[in-house]
């Protein structure tokens, strides 16, 4: 939603903040590579350089999306298959986690019951549903989205319950004194009152399924970033294995930063 | 733009006098006491008043911050339920808010996320089930007409001023056309050449309307209670706040701002609400 006023001056010292912003995130890599090649230094070349892994990485960008059989490909191909994995379990966890917190956060009952589910499930490793997805869905691919849906939607029920639960009495008094019905209630107050608040949740949830699609791909194989990494290590090529940490890591970063921005989009002023 | 200047005219000309049309009872309130129950116990923050209103009065609820004078106007509204008695408005019991009782709420209570004309519409949609959306569309401009937002439609509350944000909060109340109206201190944001105009426009309309309409106000203001209203309840300080007076106020209407003040009624009212509300604080503290 548009901001009060954006004044012209104003743009300059947007222009000023984001450069600052770009020259700290250069020093910060700057540090981590300097980190890296110490390290590499100290362990004699055990854990590869910056310099080799950048001769690695170029290599394997020059052919991104090759297909050699089911065990061999392409990095760009492993990356793809796990975004997709990430955000198709991601999506149903949040279409289980949304209407979840919005009954818990509106009524003491759905609060009371559903509360001592979350706190059990939420801290459950993934990697300790993974048996139950195999036998649920009989493809490690399944229980790899079902190990993420499971997994990431915590934080989205947790928000999304906030949320609903902290609309102030003030807006809860529009909908009575105009006779709101459910409907207009929850599209033109529930809603909107709790969207920053659900797009948090979601930022946290995608963020758990980013991390917990490795550990899902290393013990699923076939195909993804995840299973790269763990293909590397028997392959002894510790170069890829870096160069996918690196990717992992970039995309996570992306990942959050394009939530923050719908974020962003959905907040609105206080009046 | 309407200017004061036009608005003060139109009361010039409107031509009849005080006099309420009917008998028949608007509100009526009946031995109500309101209890709130806290951590440290039951605390009761009015008790065992008794209130009728008729159809077409104003009626100001006076009195300190804390009195319990808008607690008293949201048993009508419905938004606080007695905890003893019972409220009757247009011959129902009050059970919770209705439509036929429109609120200005102190805090303006908009919807932050809506425009200034949603904000309205949405209010406007609820209760007119049955009109076309033209017809509703066109409710919503009019009023934001009458309170001179117009052209602030599709701006959000956040950029709004208090005192727009009241007047958005006033059209909203006024769109859906209450029989009984009901003011929590709907003017006290507004600078007094605002306030002055929003008097004149909520006269208006009550003409408008042959006096079909009741209006409720709480507010602190001496001067706006007797400017505007047939009958001014002063409440004694809370907790468990009664009624201490009702001052009737018998000035002839229209009522022009500028003569009022010199009236030797309104000079005696003005002095008899000041001696009831200050009676145990010096002036000179």
């Amino acid at each position: 939603m548009p901001k009060a006023d954006s004044r012209k001056p104003k743009a300059t010292k947007i222009m000023k903040k984001t450069f600052s912003n770009i020259a700290y995130f250069l020093g910060s890599m700057a540090i981590l590579i300097g980190i890296w090649q110490l390290i590499s230094i100290i362990t004699k070349a055990e854990i590869p350089s910056p310099v080799s892994t950048w001769a690695v990485f170029k290599e394997l960008m020059a052919e991104p999306f090759y297909d050699r059989g089911p065990n061999d490909k392409g990095i760009g191909n492993n990356l793809f298959s796990s975004i997709g994995r990430v955000f198709t379990g991601f999506a149903l966890g949040s279409i289980i986690a949304i209407p979840m917190g919005m009954l818990m956060g509106s009524t003491k009952i759905g609060m009371s019951l559903l509360n001592p589910i979350v706190q059990i499930l939420k801290p459950v490793s993934p990697l300790a549903w993974f048996p139950l997805g195999l036998l649920a869905f009989k493809d490690s691919g399944g229980a790899t989205i079902f190990i993420i849906a499971i997994t990431s939607l915590w934080p989205t029920v947790i928000n999304t319950a906030f949320g609903v639960s902290s609309i102030p009495q003030d807006h809860k008094n529009v909908g009575k004194a105009f006779g709101f019905s459910t409907w207009k209630y929850l599209t033109k107050i529930v809603i909107p009152y709790s969207l920053p608040h659900i797009f948090t949740g979601l930022r946290l949830s995608i963020g758990i399924a980013w991390v917990v699609i490795v550990a899902g791909e290393m013990l699923s194989g076939g195909v993804g970033i995840g299973f790269f990494v763990w293909d590397s290590w028997n392959g002894l090529s510790l170069e890829k294995i870096l160069v996918a940490i690196l990717i992992i890591g970039g995309v996570g970063l992306l990942l959050d930063k394009g939530f923050n921005a719908l974020q962003n989009l959905f907040s609105w002023e206080k009046a | 733009m309407t200017t004061l200047e036009n608005s003060v005219k139109f009361v010039d000309s409107a031509s009849d006098f005080h006099k309420i049309n009917s008998t028949e009872t608007a509100v009526s309130i009946k031995d109500i006491t309101v209890s709130f129950k806290g951590s440290k116990g039951t605390f009761t923050a009015i008790k065992d008043i008794n209130l009728t209103i008729k159809k077409g009065e104003i009626v100001a609820l006076i009195g300190h911050s804390g009195c319990g004078k808008s607690t008293l106007m949201n048993t009508i509204s419905g938004m606080v339920t007695p905890s003893q008695g019972e409220v009757i408005a247009n011959g129902n019991i009050v059970k919770g808010p209705g439509p036929d009782r429109g609120i200005v709420f102190q805090n303006y209570s908009l919807l932050p996320w809506l425009t200034v004309y949603k904000n309205i519409y949405e209010a406007v949609d609820s209760v007119f089930k049955e009109k076309t959306s033209i017809e509703k569309h066109e409710l919503v401009e009019e009023n934001l007409k009458m309170v001179n937002l117009i052209q602030h439609k599709d701006k959000l509350p956040g950029q709004l001023s208090g005192g727009m944000k009241q007047r958005v909060a006033i059209a909203r109340a006024f769109a859906i056309n209450p029989s009984i109206l009901l003011l929590d201190e709907p003017f006290g944001a507004l600078d007094a050449l605002t306030k002055g105009s929003m008097h004149i426009e909520l006269l208006k309309l009550w003409n408008l309307d042959n006096r079909n309409k009741t209006i409720v106000m709480v507010t602190h203001d001496i001067e706006e209670a007797i400017f505007l209203s047939d009958r001014v309840v002063v409440m004694n300080n809370g907790p468990e706040a009664t009624i201490k007076k009702i001052v009737d106020i018998n000035l002839p209407r229209p009522r022009n701002k500028k003569d009022i003040a010199h009236d030797p009624e309104y000079v005696r009212v003005h002095d008899e609400l000041l001696n009831l509300l200050f009676d145990k604080f010096s002036i000179e503290d």
